[in-house]
């Protein structure tokens, strides 16, 4: 087993593969910058250039170009509000809050170094879990891969907003998610549900085109208003010396983010969860290790917490979904069901193989995620002093840029004026919820979950009916979300009795 | 503007999941499962949040800034911020009508111009060159390297072109 670790360095540090590792690194930083432009689109758009490649070549560039987009998904998310992709917008709520502080470097900081802990993380549970894995995919079969998403929505509909209100605002935006991922051709009955005998809406409200709409939009209304930079009256020279600030977060909170990359890796491991679902996992944790309710309420407003667990766990879960990927040829995630399409091109066949024969191959995979991760956030932190200044730009100026880029961003989703749409009816609704003082994060955790949700819902009942109720990891999973509501509460009361 | 921002959003999801109750109630049960599992205490929930604000609870309501989330610009007064959000949305709305009336390729220099000039107050030379700079970026990003389909405008397809 050491032996292929280090044949598979071998592999790697190869001149070739590294210098398709570089192009693929040089496509994913620009990716992850652009909003709308996803990690598994452009997987998509590059897995025909693999054929004339070797493997361990072809892994070195769709790898390393997709992990990368994680990366840099939260430079955007950071600086203007706007998630450069969907796994990237957890960081938004406290990471362009930090940047509206004048705190810009920092934030940035945070999220790359918690990147790089998260995905050597990630990859560190892909080298050691794979013989170990088996047993725990095989436990979770789909009555608990639902409760599992309820337990999310609990955890992050309960910490997203104090107090019986906030909570309840907190479950009616999860629900509202839930509700909106039923939009368009069901996949059991084949009925158009809520379509409105338009076309367009037949394959459902796009993710991208929405999770655009309901951050972007609220912060380009409020960057109207104040009429200033991103990091307002703030003095210029403050906000990129932080970054260091931002390093030293990371190896203070070092737990934290050590546990959010394992949350990160453990979604990733479940079978269709995805990064946009680890992302709100991991900031939920993040807000759940504040010990009091007056430390809590930093999150939203700027807590360097609020950056470490998204960013962690959003590169750690590539690790994570590469797991049951090569084990079983169950992709993780929707790139992770493209790259698996990139096996078959290059006559690899995911499962026992991958962990005997080809075991070199599969630990060329582990290297390229570290070291694809090392060369991106060293290049982010050389060029940091000039992305923070960007947040002491004129609104004026900056508005126009960002709007461009917010509707190209939804227009490439599915190339249709639809898209468009979709943003400013969800960017209306997101800018009602931040006035309202409704929590976004539960209705976008329930718009990601909802399709993966009814479906485990759908199996459980037809294969088990009311027994799957029954199961014991249900019921372990069902006290979970219980205490996850009700802890909250009695911390809060606490201080009354006090 | 707070509590009638709530007010909108407790209403607004009460008819949405009102709505998707009973639309679900007609289709078989594969279908129906999830939106009436979903629906239902969406509806209970979103109906006692409502009663909440009108029957004049909403001073007990959880406090805005214990909320995980950004606040719009609180040190701006009211009458102003609510002028300054039409006006965005005017901006926002008439980008969308550009693009769709003209396409892209024009409405995307158009704007960024015309945003600069009139709402930033630019120079010409600044706002010029800026514009030049975005739309050189898009161009040579999305349509010359990533050929993405952008369609041309209404107006074009009316003209016959």
């Amino acid at each position: 087993m050491i032996e292929a670790l280090f044949e598979g360095l071998f592999l790697v540090l190869q001149w070739k593969p590294l210098a398709f590792m570089a192009l693929g690194i040089v496509l994913g930083f620009w990716v992850g910058l652009l909003p709308g432009l996803g990690g598994a689109t452009t997987l998509a758009l590059m897995l025909p250039f693999v054929y004339a490649m070797q493997p361990v070549e072809a892994f070195a560039f769709l790898l390393g170009m997709h992990s990368v987009a994680a990366t840099t998904g939260d430079i955007t998310s950071v600086l203007f509000g706007v998630p450069g992709e969907a796994a990237s917008a957890a960081t938004i709520l406290d990471g362009h809050a930090m940047a509206k502080k004048g705190e810009a470097g920092r934030a940035l900081g945070a999220a790359l170094t918690s990147s790089l802990v998260g995905a050597i993380v990630g990859a560190f549970a892909l080298a050691i879990a794979i013989p170990m894995v088996r047993p725990l995919v095989l436990t979770f079969g789909s009555p608990e891969l639902f409760m599992l998403a309820i337990v999310g929505i609990a955890f992050i509909a309960s910490l997203s907003a104090p107090g019986p209100r906030g909570m309840l605002r907190g479950f009616l935006a999860g629900g509202l998610g839930l509700l909106c991922a039923t939009v368009g051709q069901d996949p059991q009955a084949g009925i158009a549900r809520y379509t409105f005998d338009i076309l367009y809406l037949w394959q459902g409200l796009d993710l991208v085109a929405v999770l655009v709409g309901i951050f972007a939009i609220p912060e380009i209304i409020d960057l109207a208003i104040r009429r200033t930079s991103i990091a307002g009256a703030l003095p210029a020279g403050r906000i990129s010396k932080g970054a260091w600030e931002g390093v030293k977060d990371t190896f203070r909170h070092f737990w934290l983010t050590i546990r959010c990359s394992l949350i990160g890796t453990f979604i990733g491991i479940m079978p269709g969860m995805g990064g946009a679902v680890a992302q709100w996992m991991a900031y939920g944790h993040a807000t759940q290790s504040a010990r009091t309710a007056e430390e809590r309420k930093g999150f939203g407003a700027g807590d360097v917490r609020g950056v470490l667990g998204p960013g962690a766990a959003n590169n750690s879960k590539e690790g994570g979904s590469l797991i049951p990927t090569i084990a079983f040829g169950v992709p993780g995630s929707t790139a992770m069901a493209i790259l698996l399409g990139g096996f078959f091109l290059l006559g690899l066949v995911p499962g026992p193989d991958m962990l005997t024969k080809h075991l070199p191959v599969t630990f060329s995979m582990v290297w390229t995620i570290v070291i694809a991760n090392i060369v991106t956030v060293l290049a982010c932190f050389l060029l940091l002093d000039h992305l923070a200044k960007l947040t002491t730009v004129r609104g004026t100026v900056l508005i126009p840029a960002i709007l461009v880029l917010v509707f190209i961003g939804s227009f490439t989703s599915n190339h249709h004026y639809g898209d468009i749409l979709v943003t400013l009816v969800f960017g209306g609704i997101g800018y009602l919820m931040v006035i309202g003082g409704w929590p976004r994060a539960p209705f976008v955790l329930g718009l990601v979950l909802g399709k993966i949700a009814e479906n485990y819902l759908y199996i459980s009942v037809a294969r088990y009916e009311a027994a799957w109720l029954t199961r014991p990891v249900v019921l372990i999973l069902f006290a979970i979300a219980v205490a996850v509501i009700l802890y909250p509460l009695l911390q809060r009361r606490k201080p009354a009795h006090a | 503007m707070h509590s009638k921002a709530s007010l909108a959003l407790a209403l607004g999801i009460m008819g949405v999941s009102g709505y998707a109750v009973i639309a679900a109630w007609a289709w078989p049960w594969k279908a129906s499962l999830f939106p009436l599992v979903i629906g239902i205490p969406v509806f209970v929930l979103s109906t006692a949040d409502a009663l909440w604000v009108l029957l004049g609870r909403g001073a007990q309501a959880t406090e805005r800034g214990e909320i995980k989330d950004f606040q719009i610009a609180q040190d701006v007064p009211e009458r102003v911020a609510l002028g300054r959000t039409a006006n965005a949305t005017g901006w926002i709305a008439g980008f969308f009508a550009a693009i769709v009336l003209l396409g892209f390729p024009i409405a995307v220099p158009l704007f960024v111009f015309l945003y600069l000039k009139l709402e930033g107050r630019e120079g010409w030379i600044f706002s010029a060159v800026f514009t030049a700079v975005v739309w050189v970026f898009f161009y040579g990003l999305f349509d010359r390297l990533l050929h993405l389909p952008f369609p041309q405008g209404w107006v074009a397809s009316w003209l016959g072109f």
